[in-house]
């Protein structure tokens, strides 16, 4: 529980050191919300004109950006740090970290407090909110508690996704681009109902970039499509426990990355 | 007037805004700010001849680099003039880009992804050098710091001993008349650095280049400059040759000699000082005008203290330099040169 | 002058590539990648629907392509090699480019020439490739490829500067991401590069018309696709024309003021 009580206060420090500049301070809060709002804008754009989207009725689609800007939020929130580490690295701070009795990992994350997760969250709850109003599903315990697990596998899931990222940056400086891309794919194709895209390119989704276990198949099981998705009922339920996998799996990588972490430019 | 450096009454005064501290504070802070004026350099005067090497020092924070950016052309003075090779560098920047080349210690002007002989032949283009002459010079900069080692190595790969010395051959491609270099030595091992100085001792004595070299390695000032220059807290403190400061601040000798008994009590001998101790070993040196010789003092030393060895040694210039700081913040001894 | 014996700092960010084939690859395959999910999302949606915001089917597939290959032109990677000016700030490097007898303005303008050209090249193949495999369409007529390629044109003066503008802001912000990230949001958000403009509500096009950042893609693709007809083309491409002035003089404007904030502060 000390490594608790040492992560809070280094989190209320990171945060006051963001408030002693309150422009930057607002204006990240802004940002973040300005993003999430345009990819919402974007989402219920397409949602509104092409209805009908691969049978999913307007009123459950939106469940699926939904679900996937909330575990997104609450990613960059406790683990964001992990996408653009390039910088860190850059700087030689895992030199620094190293030398530390502290987890790498943990300290990457409490190198700096993500501020623009504070608009993030604001306006995925927003979307959550929104979706869970017009939903006409049946918002049982059972389905709550299903829809929180969920949030919470996409979370894992998308740590898991950048932390491998992150893991290649220690080795490739270069690596950092496919961080820039692996976020616009998930913002991009995140959100919407796979099974509109050829079997192939929603195959390639699933088995190639785990997207799909994020948003699109929790939320298909929710919404009674679960046995359209394209892959076995089990296999799009498991989506969490999933998430969690491949998170654990991501931080044995990244154990392993540090052990053959060269420096910095020599 | 080719590759002097002329500085009259050069100053620099930076605002900065003071942020209070606290949540109200840095409110108020917004609102009102607080600003308060620094003087990074006040006043500073003095004279570098063609194909002479100055070292400048002092310690840090007093406007070394300050100094030599406002010579660089990168800061305009808030007072006074410099003249580098008869140009005014901040108000012909490019015109003075042409005459000088600078090395500021940590930060490369090479491009971070190519090999370092791209850099060379970019800048060979920006600096519009013909193409025999800009062999001849790559030539002559490999023999002297072996750079054809690599050159083909992109720059991300070197070391910083060879990174430093690429970017010593990028700063005199264009063969300027004058180079500044701000500590370009920091962080290397002694054998590139001794290459490095015996570089920069070719391109002084050779090529009659004007360098002024800010640094806080001493060994460097002994070997290289003839004329220092020391500013503190922005101010002009000296100006002269190494010799003139040693005897004005230096001993000539100092003797050291661990004691038998390390607690025993150690005083100074008449016209003998006590420099400093470390642990059991006494540093001794001489004292005011009516100092003895050097065998005298060993003597004396011997025969007041019980000790299990005796060396003598020549002032260290590190001492000196100390001297001069120290003597350098009190108010009569201000000023020299 | 001395910006056309420097050449070579064109080619910086291109070479910087080519000697890394890692990073080649790396750019092949996300193009390729982008192209077939992006085709693939947009025939998907359009499944069910007819023509909706005045674009079919064809018309938002050879959009959306066109704007991954574009994405290409500007999007080399010059933060892994130190080179952003953003770094240079950071890590104090800048003062070099004061240092030599090229002016900043021309050095960056030369290279962003240089990535410029790279990055078209890259998009031409990977245009010639898409039309011959039937994912983009062909240009209407002669009429519309022609005010197309001036539009092109036009459109990436526009972006340079645009982007140089965000560069410039590095400049005072060094400590205040967010301004810029606010910019480069703009920037994707309203060039049309996620989706056509089209699809967004009428209020959000409007505001979009009063910026830049339309006239660096939507134009053009529009143009391309016929959403815009031929009819319009003289007014979009004067208005295009428009924005490169008056961002030229800004930028102008902040160079001088970038210059005196460095002589100001030391770099």
């Amino acid at each position: 529980m000390n490594a608790v009580r040492i992560a809070w206060r280094i989190t209320r420090l990171n945060f006051r050191a963001q408030l002693e500049y309150r422009s930057e301070f607002l204006l990240m809060i802004g940002i973040g919300a300005i993003w999430q709002v345009s990819v919402i804008v974007f989402a219920t754009v397409l949602l509104t004109r092409f209805t009908g989207m691969g049978g999913w009725d307007s009123s459950e689609v939106l469940l699926i950006p939904a679900t996937r800007m909330l575990a997104h939020g609450i990613f960059v929130l406790f683990l964001g740090r992990m996408h653009g580490i390039g910088q860190i690295i850059q700087e030689g701070m895992i030199d620094t970290y190293l030398v530390r009795p502290m987890p790498v990992f943990r300290q990457v994350q409490l190198s700096v407090f993500p501020t623009n997760a504070i608009g993030d969250l604001t306006v995925a709850i927003g979307l959550m909110v929104g979706a869970l109003s017009r939903s006409d599903l049946d918002w049982t315990a059972g389905r709550i508690t299903y829809l929180v697990v969920c949030v919470l596998g996409g979370m894992f899931l998308e740590a898991a996704l950048f932390t491998a990222v992150a893991c290649a940056s220690l080795r490739f400086p270069a690596a950092d681009y496919w961080g820039r891309w692996l976020e616009e794919l998930l913002g991009t194709f995140g959100s919407y109902p796979l099974n509109v895209l050829p079997r192939a390119v929603s195959g390639f989704l699933t088995f190639g970039l785990p997207l799909a276990f994020v948003a699109y198949f929790p939320a298909a099981v929710l919404t009674g499509h679960g046995h359209d998705t394209g892959v076995p009922y089990w296999l799009a339920a498991a989506s969490p426990l999933l998430g969690l996998v491949a998170f654990l799996g991501a931080r044995l990588l990244w154990r392993w990355s540090l052990g053959h972490y060269t420096g910095v430019n020599g | 007037m080719s590759g002097s450096i002329e500085v009259r009454g050069l100053s620099r005064t930076f605002h900065t805004t003071v942020r209070r501290p606290g949540f109200t504070g840095a409110l108020r802070s917004l609102v009102q700010p607080e600003r308060v004026a620094k003087d990074a350099v006040s006043d500073i005067t003095f004279d570098v001849a063609p194909g002479e090497l100055l070292a400048l020092l002092g310690p840090n924070g007093a406007g070394k680099s300050t100094t030599i950016k406002m010579l660089t052309g990168i800061l305009t003075p808030t007072a006074g003039e410099a003249r580098v090779a008869g140009v005014v560098p901040y108000l012909e920047r490019e015109r003075n880009a042409r005459n000088i080349g600078a090395v500021f210690g940590q930060r490369t002007q090479l491009w971070w992804d190519l090999p370092v002989r791209e850099s060379f032949s970019i800048l060979r283009d920006i600096y519009e050098i013909p193409k025999p002459e800009h062999t001849v010079r790559l030539q002559e900069f490999d023999d002297l710091l072996e750079l054809s080692t690599f050159w083909d190595t992109r720059v991300r790969h070197l070391s910083l001993g060879q990174r430093v010395r690429c970017d010593l051959a990028a700063a005199l491609l264009h063969d300027p008349p004058v180079v500044f270099l701000d500590e370009p030595t920091i962080g290397m091992d002694v054998v590139v650095k001794e290459q490095v100085r015996e570089f920069l001792r070719h391109q002084v004595e050779e090529r009659g280049r004007t360098v002024l070299l800010t640094t806080h390695d001493m060994t460097e000032v002994e070997r290289l400059a003839e004329r220092v220059v020391l500013v503190n807290h922005g101010r002009l403190v000296l100006d002269g040759t190494l010799d003139e400061i040693k005897k004005r601040f230096g001993s000539t000798w100092q003797v050291r000699a661990p004691l038998a008994d390390p607690h025993a009590e150690a005083v100074a001998l008449p016209g003998i000082a006590l420099l400093r101790r470390e642990g059991p070993k006494v540093v001794f040196g001489p004292d005011g005008p009516d100092a003895p010789a050097v065998h005298q003092a060993l003597k004396r030393v011997i025969e007041r203290y019980e000790v299990t060895d005796i060396a003598l040694e020549e002032a260290d210039l590190e001492d000196v330099m100390r001297a001069a700081y120290v003597q350098a913040e009190a108010p009569e001894s201000r000023g020299g040169g | 002058m001395a910006v056309l014996h420097a050449w070579r700092a064109a080619r910086v960010t291109p070479l910087g590539e080519l000697y890394a084939p890692p990073r080649m690859t790396a750019a092949l395959i996300r193009l390729t990648v982008q192209v077939i999910l992006v085709a693939s999302l947009w025939n998907g949606l359009y499944q069910q629907t007819g023509t909706t915001a005045g674009i079919d089917r064809e018309q938002a597939v050879t959009y959306a392509v066109m704007a991954v290959l574009a994405s290409r032109l500007r999007e080399l990677d010059q933060y892994a090699g130190r080179d952003t000016v953003l770094q240079h700030m950071h890590f104090g490097t800048i003062v070099y480019w004061y240092l030599r007898p090229l002016a900043p303005q021309r050095y960056y303008a030369l290279r962003a020439l240089g990535e410029q050209l790279y990055g078209f090249a890259w998009a031409l193949a990977g245009f010639v490739l898409s039309l011959a495999a039937g994912v983009v369409q062909p240009p209407g007529s002669a009429a519309v490829a022609g005010v197309f390629a001036l539009s092109l044109l036009l459109g990436q003066l526009v972006l340079y500067y645009v982007m140089l503008v965000i560069d410039q802001f590095c400049f005072w912000t060094l400590r205040n991401g967010a301004a810029m990230l606010i910019l480069i949001f703009a920037q994707n958000l309203l060039s049309g590069v996620y989706a056509p403009l089209w699809f967004f509500p009428d209020w959000f096009i409007t505001l979009s018309s009063f910026l830049p950042f339309q006239a660096t893609l939507s134009v053009p693709l529009s143009l391309y696709v016929g959403r815009i007809p031929l009819s319009d083309a003289a007014f979009q491409l004067s208005v295009q024309a428009g924005w490169v002035l008056v961002l030229a003089l800004f930028t102008r404007f902040l160079w001088r003021r970038a210059a005196l904030r460095i002589v100001s502060q030391g770099g």
